[in-house]
Order: structure tokens, then C-alpha cells, then sequence
């Protein structure tokens, strides 16, 4: 019964569309139709568009209104293909995968994809989306020496191995392991999406094996590139929306070239989506962000200036939001944040500096480290009481939470601490009290932060009172974000602090890379992880027992094509992280207010607000929201 | 008057015994006037300018403070009270239901607004909770040496006494602004000394010498001069190792800043030299075979002491303020140590300007203290010639 239905669908938007395709188009590009510069709605949607399905407190809106938001930095514009979230396969907000901008997709034995594309999609620019551009992705781009030189993406690797990728016809396209990849749905559905296609139409014109070499060379030289490679890499950044001529998937594409203070997204008369009453998706016709500086981003928003925001707000400022309400127009919702923990600590494991190298590959030092961490009084001071204390784990409510995860080494206890570090032989101190290291120093921490506000040295002048009552002392040094990435991953950082795991929220299906040494990004062992994130070519293989534990676990995770046994695999994981104490996880569960325009319907009055897995508003569908 | 002509010469010759004050009569104070010392003299002519002595008192209990800081500020500056986060300045009343009892203030009652999230402090007029004088309350070490816990005033045993409000550690203000004085002041004497010893160095030896040395300090000047003061602040208070103590950092910061001003001070005496050393009574005592240190310190420094001091007091300002420009950019010192500059630093933030007002309070000495000095400059300066 039901499958007839949702065949018969499509057929009555048909109708609909014949009998008034003008309204449900919108007023926004009237004057462009008009002029025929873009064909009427039906020829631009495709055959079976995806329709939105309404949740319980959501309505059927209407076209129209611009929605503002305020970034802290230029480059930030990429939030709109998190936002905007037109994927492959997305979550829905049950966490479960569906099909988006496909029209279905059939996973064998979690070895052969099969996608099928919606006959009749079309780029932003009108042009066909087709297997024509999975192919040119996966042949010229992902398989060209000179645009990936490590090889596709590690997503598209099982084992090192390639996939066998077919194009079946026009619409469908598949690609076969001879193991699982349980790697490739979720990249598909993250805020950051693996793209495994690529406008074949335009980038042809940048590609060395569509063009005659003299041309080619013209084109790089013109470009003040150093090769063809990386003009045709500068041209497809399709994340950053930093090309305007690139034609996307997403609803709102970009219409400003960068560097600019101030960008225009207009509505992609393209896109795939319509409601239940056949209304082209997004309702919203335009959004406009403003870049200020991310300290004033709390101060524009109470005066109204932006219409959705949670970027660069924090609980502190929900008081003078919740001030504003009336006067901007708006009001403040709390939702949840899925971090692992709101901000953790992460020893270097990888420093130049060899004492300290080996003091934090003791699992003791980093146990006593946490014991010695007064959690409860961060919580009351910083957060008034209303976050959670607990290791950087998985978040309850999560199917895969366990407390003991949460609890473990979590407690304060500065008695037991001092007793493991002097155990560790940490026993010599100096005239000040502070603990001396093997080699004679003493034991002074300098702490690494990305730290905007005040929040974070707070927190740390917290941490060092209580550390002192350890013996240790604590320094903090706040930088820039690139700037403290650069002195973690070289090793001159002995610690740093930073958010916790991005995913809080995982199902058993998700990736447990976060918690093994997987990328380059993990500030507790940066150099282990570059060395699985670049197949061995760069960095160093994890040199402790229980990092290379966790490593395996994952590739065993990665092999299971049993939903049970990842389940357990996890729990393996999550139990030897927490009882490592590998990052030092702080408080979770801190309640991020969300600023919505009062005009702005359908946003959830509670959500999660996380990178991953919701791409922030991403999974409750931003192409849904209207103005009343 | 009886005068008469000389026979032989045929001049008028008086006859009358030489009497000096036979064309103007002097008055007896006139006469301590002129017959006074130059020091002096500077000394009437400042007592004279209102404004410059008030703000010398004003300079002078600042700087007194300083020396006693432990002992004026109620609380030591790092201690905590997770009880009173943002609490607002808390009042000093006198009377209870007209009745006097002395200064006290009234408890607060604190409560989490769950709708807002904010910390609600009440006055409870049933808490009179009296101050104490000459009291003990938080310990500390007087000058980072002697273990004490005397203070001026505290708050009733147990309770709480925040008459500035407190910061989002529950800090008091005012403790904070009173041990701040101490480095904010501090750093403008001791950026001044290394500025008035290299500019006195440098400048007399380009004023008296001339010549190359001359032209080399000129250029070396002009060299200094034509950075941007703070960007080159910036990035030397940059380089200032992350390990180094406060203590530590605060000399370092203050020898930046006197190292970066010496120049105009430089420039002032070597004019100043060049002049004097032309003087007649400069000539004289070189040709009479002084040395030229003789010189210089007999002849040359009397004439522009005062000249100097002067403006190294109006100089002096600037230095706090950079200190305070450095610090609100989080270049200069860092916490714990605490300056008016760190204070308002962490103030720099949109909800304490809309929620908690009174953490902007450090502006106020700030400001007191950079117009009592350039209002005593300008007495100074006024009154360093006094001969005018």
C-alpha cells in the first residue's frame, strides 16, 4: 500500500505542476522565468523529486525572505554546505541514512554501492547531473596522480585496495570492495561530505586530459598556478564556496567572490527537494552573511542582527541574549551540545621534548592528572552547574553510553593523585613545591590553547589551582587556531586543550576513529595519526601498547559487517580510552543557546548542536525553514 | 635729596650716604624673594597652581597606597568565592531602621535566575553584617615576604564585603584594583628610570660632545622614532618567554617601555645641553680649566634639572597607559599578576558592559591617575622656570 503511494506521488506532483507549476515556484526567480533565462519549474526539477517530510512541530511554509548570519571569519561561508546539507545519503533525525540527492541507493554485504541518481537532476547551472559525474570524480580526479598524489581519499580505500567502480547507465552508477567499507555512507552524510563527484562539464575545461597541453599551459600561466593540478584544485573546493562559477547540489549557492565582509546566497533554482504541496525547496530565497569579528557576534545577535545563529555563542552569553529578546526580535532556545566534553585536555604524546614524551605515555600520569582535576567547581564557576562532569566520552542518551565510561578517572581526588605521581617517581620537588621531572626540571606545563574568549584561561586558572595542589604547574598560551594546530602537530605543544570528541552522539554504524590514533587532528598523538591518515607515508606508526590496541580495534571495526559485533567493538574501544584517560576530558552536556528571529518557523525548540553527526542544523533540514 | 655739583670734574656728586633702597622700597618679603634658592623658588611658584598640588596629593596617596597594598585591600587578590560569582558592589550604610550601629552592609541573597540564567543578588535587610577595622581576614605575604593577615577592613567574620562587586571568579574588584595600583604605577617609575637614564646618557653625551657621537645618537633617534610605538610593543612583549614569572614579565615590560621612550627625553637634553654650553658662565668655567664632568654636573645640570623632571613626569602617563594598551590586548602582563590593564582586559566583553557594569570600574584610576599627572606635570613644568 504503501510503496503504491510513494509511487503515485511523483505522478500527483506531475499534475500538480501542470495545473500551476507559477505558484509553486518562487516569486524570486519569476522575473528570471519570465525572461527565459530559466526554464519553468517542472523542466528544472527533477522526475521524482525528493520530497521533505514534516515533523511533528514543523508546518508547510512559504517562499520568500532572507535569512541573515553572522561568521567570524570569511572562510567560515564553507558553514553553508553544512548547513545547507544536501547529501548523497544524509541522517534523518532519527540518525538513520537516507537517500537525498539520490533517488535510492542499495548496499550489498557493505562491499557493493549501488546509487541511483534522480533522473532529470541538475547542477546550479542547469546542466545534468549524471553518472557521467561520478565517473569523471572517480577516473580523472580521485585516480589522477597529479590531483591525488597519496592516492583517493582514504574513505574510497579498503585495505589499500580500490574499489571497482561501473557505470551501469546514465543514472547509476556502483562501486564494489572485496571487503566493507562501512567508511563510505557516513562520509557521504557528514558536515564535512566526502564528495565523490564532481561537475564533469565545468572542470573539464581546468583538466589536462580534456585540453590540448599549449592551452593547458596557457591557462595555468594565465592562473599563476604551478601546474594544471592546481588550477583545477583551486577551481573545485566545492566545501569552501569559494568558487562561484562551480556549480553545486546545495540550496543556497554562493553569489559574492571572495575576500568580502558581507556574502549573498541566493536560492539554487535547481535544487532536488519540494514540500509535500510540490513548494520548491528552500522556502528561503536568499541568506546573507556578515563576517565581524567573532567576540562581536554575541552583541550583533542581541541587536537582531541575525536571524539564526549559534556560531560563536556561548552559555555565558545567554543572559544578555535572553535580555534582547524583545527588542531583537527573537528568542533564545537551549539546545544540547554533543561534544564528547565541552573542552578537553590532550598530552602531547608525540612532543619534542623527551621527558615529557615519556611522563605522558604513562597511563598513571595522565590518570592522575584527571583525578587532580577539580571538574565539580569548573562546572558551578564557569557553567553554573549546568553541565555534566565527565571524561571525554560518549554522551548519555547515546545508544552506546555506558556511565562507567563517563566516570572513569572522572572523580576528584587529589590524594590518590599525589600518590601515582609519586609512584611515578615524580617524588623530588623543588623549593617552590613543584614536582621535578627525571632529567632535574621542573614540572611545568605549558598549555596550548585556540582560546577566543575567556572562557578557556578561566577554565585553565581552575585547573592550575587544582594541578598545583599536585605539584604541577600550569602555564597557558592562547593562539590562533592554524598557529596552535601547527605547534601540536610539530611537537613544540606539550598539551593542549581543545573540544572533545566532535561525536558525541554515535550509533554503532558510525566511525569509532576518534577514539584511535586516525588523524592528524587528535592533539593527544598527532604523529600516529598522520600515519594512518596518509597510509604510512607520513608520520610514525602508534608506539604504545594501547594506541596500537585501539588501532586495530578500529580496522577490526571497519572489517565487521555485523551491526552487533561493531556494538562490541565499540564498547572495546570506548572502555580502553576512558580507562587510558587519552584526553582529559573537563564537563559535558553544556546547554548552547540558539538565537531564532521570531518570524523564523520551523526550527526545533530542542535539538543537538554538534559538527557531527547533525552538521550543526544540518539534520533538521535549514532548506525547510521560512519566514512567517 | 641733596645734590651738588663737583667743582673739579663738574659731575653731580651726592653727598648723601648710598642708600639701595632709596628708589624702591622692598618689602621684606620681597626681599626673602629675591634672595631665595631656585629650589625654592619652584616650590612657591607649584604652591601657587591649585590644581598641581591637589594632584600631587592626589599622586602621593596613590603612591602611598602601594606600599601598603596588603593592608588596604580587604581581600587577598586571587581569592575566590564560587558563592559570589558576579556579585554587584555591595553598599556601606551607617544607619538600620534609623538607628546607627556603624558602618555594615547588607548580606546578599544570591539566586540562580532559571529563566535567564542570571546570578540574582538581593540586599537582605535582616543581614547587618557590621565591618571590622584593623582586622585579620585573608592571609597574604606582605611584599611577597612576611606571612601577615592584617587588613584596614573586613568584612563581618564569615560573610562578605564586595564594595566594588566582584568578577566571574568571584573575585572582589576592589582588592583587585587596589593590588593592580601597585604594578600599574610601578611600571610607570620604573619605565621612566630606564628611559631617564638612557635619555640623560644618550642626550648629554650628544649635546655636549657633538660631532659624530652626535649624529650617530640623532640618527639612532630619529631610527627609534619612526616605528609605530605599538606594533613594536606588540610584538617585543610578544617575545617575552611563556615561562618566564609575572614577576619576571613585569620587568620585562617595564624595560620595553622605557627602552621605546628615551628618545624624546634624549632630544630634550641635548637641546638643552647645546644651549647652556654656549652660556658665558659655561665659557668661563672652561677656560678657567673645570673637567668637562665638573662642567656638566656644577654648571649645566642645574639649569635643565628641573626642565628634565618635568617632563619625565608628563611622561609618565604614557607609560601606564601602555602598559594598560598592552595588557587589554593580552600582550602585556598576564594573571595572575594583576594591573589595571589585566583588569580591564578581562572587562573587554559585551555582557560585562550590559550585565556587570561595575567590572569597567578600573577605567576610574586610570583616569584619575593620568590627569593628577599631567596636571602636576604641567605645575611642574609651569613653575620649573621660575625666573620667567
Amino acid at each position: 500500500m504503501k510503496s503504491v503511494l510513494l509511487r503515485l506521488v511523483p505522478t500527483l506532483l506531475a499534475l500538480a505542476w501542470g495545473s500551476g507549476h507559477a505558484a509553486l515556484d518562487s516569486p524570486f526567480l519569476a522575473s528570471r522565468v519570465a525572461s527565459g533565462e530559466l526554464p519553468v519549474l517542472a523542466e528544472r526539477l527533477p522526475e521524482e523529486p525528493a520530497v521533505a517530510e514534516l515533523h511533528g512541530d514543523s508546518s508547510a511554509g512559504k517562499h520568500g525572505g532572507t535569512m541573515r548570519l553572522i561568521f567570524g571569519a570569511s572562510k567560515d561561508i564553507r558553514m553553508m554546505m553544512v548547513y545547507g546539507y544536501a547529501r548523497l545519503v544524509g541522517y534523518n533525525r532519527e540518525l538513520e541514512l537516507t537517500p537525498d540527492i539520490l533517488r535510492d541507493f542499495e548496499v550489498e554485504d557493505d562491499r557493493v554501492f549501488t546509487f541511483h541518481i534522480r533522473r532529470g537532476h541538475r547542477w546550479s547551472d542547469g546542466e545534468p547531473f549524471t553518472s557521467e559525474d561520478f565517473r569523471y570524480f572517480w577516473e580523472d580526479v580521485a585516480s589522477n596522480e597529479d590531483l591525488y598524489p597519496f592516492g583517493p581519499p582514504n574513505e574510497l580505500m579498503v585495505d589499500g585496495k580500490r574499489p571497482r567502480f561501473e557505470v551501469l547507465d546514465r543514472w547509476t552508477v556502483r562501486y564494489t570492495w572485496d571487503a566493507p567499507n562501512p567508511f563510505l555512507l557516513p562520509a557521504l552524510a557528514g558536515p564535512r561530505p566526502l564528495f565523490i563527484y564532481a561537475p564533469a562539464h565545468y572542470l573539464k575545461q581546468f583538466h589536462a586530459d580534456y585540453n590540448e597541453p599549449e592551452k593547458m599551459a596557457a591557462k595555468v600561466d594565465e592562473a599563476g598556478t604551478r601546474n594544471w593540478a592546481g588550477l583545477h584544485t583551486r577551481h573545485n573546493h566545492p566545501y569552501r564556496f569559494d568558487n562561484i562559477n562551480l556549480p553545486v547540489l546545495q540550496p543556497w549557492i554562493n553569489t559574492t567572490e571572495m575576500p568580502a565582509e558581507r556574502f549573498v546566497f541566493v536560492r539554487n533554482p535547481y535544487y532536488h527537494r519540494v514540500d509535500a504541496a510540490g513548494l520548491q525547496l528552500p522556502y528561503i530565497d536568499q541568506v546573507t552573511i556578515q563576517i565581524t569579528s567573532s567576540s562581536l557576534v554575541s552583541a550583533k545577535t542581541a541587536s537582531g542582527e541575525s536571524d539564526l545563529q549559534g556560531r560563536h555563542l556561548n552559555l555565558e552569553d545567554y543572559t544578555f541574549l535572553k535580555q534582547g529578546e524583545s527588542r531583537g526580535n527573537y528568542r533564545v532556545r537551549l539546545w544540547e551540545n554533543g561534544y564528547g566534553s565541552q573542552y578537553a585536555l590532550y598530552p602531547n604524546m608525540n612532543s619534542n621534548d623527551p621527558t615529557w614524551r615519556a611522563l605522558t605515555r604513562q597511563s598513571d600520569f595522565r590518570r592522575a592528572l584527571s583525578l587532580g582535576t577539580d571538574r565539580g567547581e569548573i562546572n558551578q564557576v564557569i557553567y553554573s552547574g549546568l553541565a555534566r562532569e565527565a571524561g571525554n566520552s560518549v554522551l548519555p542518551g547515546c545508544s552506546l553510553y555506558r556511565e562507567e565510561y563517563a566516570k572513569k578517572w572522572a572523580e576528584y581526588d587529589p590524594d590518590r593523585a599525589n600518590a601515582m605521581l609519586d609512584a611515578l617517581g615524580l617524588d623530588q620537588r623543588d623549593a617552590k613545591g613543584t614536582r621535578l621531572m627525571a632529567d632535574g626540571r621542573p614540572l611545568e606545563i605549558i598549555l596550548h590553547t585556540a582560546g577566543e574568549g575567556t572562557q578557556e584561561t578561566d577554565i585553565l586558572e581552575l585547573i592550575g589551582e587544582s594541578w598545583a595542589k599536585l605539584g604541577i604547574k600550569l602555564f597557558t598560551r592562547p593562539s590562533q587556531r592554524e598557529v596552535f594546530r601547527e605547534r601540536v602537530f610539530s611537537g613544540e605543544a606539550m598539551m593542549a586543550m581543545f573540544n572533545g570528541i566532535d561525536n558525541g552522539m554515535p550509533t554503532a554504524d558510525m566511525s569509532p576513529g576518534e577514539f584511535a590514533p586516525t588523524a592528524q587532528t587528535q592533539y593527544q598523538w598527532p604523529v600516529w595519526g598522520q600515519y594512518h591518515e596518509t597510509n604510512q607515508k607520513v608520520g610514525e606508526p602508534p608506539e604504545l601498547e594501547t594506541a596500537r590496541d585501539l588501532l586495530d580495534l578500529y580496522k577490526l571495526w571497519s572489517l565487521s559487517g555485523n551491526r552487533d559485533e561493531r556494538a562490541e567493538i565499540w564498547h572495546q574501544m570506548l572502555s580502553i580510552y576512558s580507562d587510558e584517560v587519552f584526553s582529559i576530558g573537563l564537563v559535558c552536556g553544556v546547554p548552547q543557546p540558539i538565537v531564532v528571529n521570531t518570524r523564523l518557523m520551523n526550527v526545533p525548540e530542542q535539538g543537538t548542536y554538534s559538527w557531527e553527526p547533525t552538521s550543526f542544523f544540518g539534520i533538521y533540514r535549514p532548506d525547510t525553514f521560512w519566514f512567517q | 635729596m641733596t645734590t651738588e655739583t663737583d667743582e673739579e670734574s663738574g659731575h653731580y656728586v651726592s653727598r648723601e650716604p648710598f642708600d639701595p633702597r632709596s628708589i624702591e622700597q622692598i618689602a621684606a618679603g620681597q626681599e626673602s624673594y629675591f634672595l631665595a634658592s631656585r629650589r625654592r623658588l619652584i616650590w612657591w611658584k607649584l604652591k601657587r597652581h591649585r590644581l598641581a598640588v591637589w594632584c600631587g596629593f592626589i599622586l602621593l596617596l596613590m603612591y602611598g597606597s602601594v606600599l601598603i597594598s596588603e593592608w588596604i585591600a580587604p581581600y587577598y587578590y586571587q581569592t575566590r568565592n564560587s558563592g559570589a560569582i558576579y556579585s554587584p558592589p555591595q553598599r556601606i550604610h551607617l544607619f538600620h531602621q534609623g538607628e546607627f550601629i556603624g558602618p555594615f552592609v547588607y548580606g546578599h541573597d544570591f539566586q540562580l535566575n532559571m529563566e535567564n540564567l542570571q546570578r540574582e543578588y538581593v540586599p537582605n535587610p535582616d543581614k547587618v553584617e557590621k565591618l571590622r577595622f584593623f582586622c585579620s581576614g585573608d592571609p597574604y605575604r606582605f611584599w611577597n615576604a612576611i606571612p601577615m593577615d592584617f587588613h584596614f577592613i573586613c568584612p563581618a567574620e564569615g560573610k562578605t564585603m564586595y564594595l566594588l562587586g566582584t568578577d566571574r571568579l568571584g573575585r572582589d574588584l576592589f582588592s583587585r584594583i587596589v593590588y593592580g595600583a601597585r604594578i600599574s604605577l610601578l611600571i610607570g617609575l620604573g619605565g621612566i628610570a630606564v628611559s631617564l637614564f638612557l635619555g640623560l646618557l644618550l642626550g648629554g653625551i650628544a649635546g655636549y660632545f657633538g660631532g659624530w657621537a652626535d649624529s650617530l645618537i640623532q640618527r639612532m633617534t630619529e631610527i627609534i622614532r619612526s616605528f609605530p610605538e605599538l606594533p613594536l610593543w606588540m610584538s617585543l612583549s610578544a617575545i617575552l618567554p611563556v615561562t618566564w614569572s609575572p614577576l619576571l614579565v613585569f620587568f620585562g615590560i617595564t624595560v620595553i617601555l622605557g627602552m621605546l621612550d628615551w628618545t624624546g627625553l634624549a632630544r630634550a637634553v641635548r637641546s638643552k645641553l647645546l644651549a647652556l654650553r654656549e652660556e658665558d658662565y659655561t665659557v668661563a668655567a672652561r677656560l678657567m680649566g673645570a673637567s668637562s664632568g665638573r662642567i656638566i654636573r656644577r654648571h649645566l645640570l642645574p639649569g635643565f634639572s628641573s626642565h628634565i623632571i618635568a617632563s619625565a613626569t608628563l611622561s609618565i602617563p604614557g607609560m601606564i597607559l601602555g602598559e594598560t594598551a598592552l595588557s587589554f590586548l593580552g600582550l602585556g602582563l598576564r594573571p595572575p599578576i594583576t594591573s589595571w590593564g589585566v583588569l580591564l582586559n578581562e572587562a573587554q566583553n559585551i555582557n560585562v558592559v550590559a550585565l556587570y557594569p561595575w567590572l569597567i570600574l578600573p577605567v576610574v584610576p586610570v583616569i584619575v591617575i593620568i590627569l593628577a599627572f599631567n596636571f602636576f606635570g604641567d605645575g611642574l613644568r609651569d613653575a620649573a622656570d621660575p625666573y620667567k
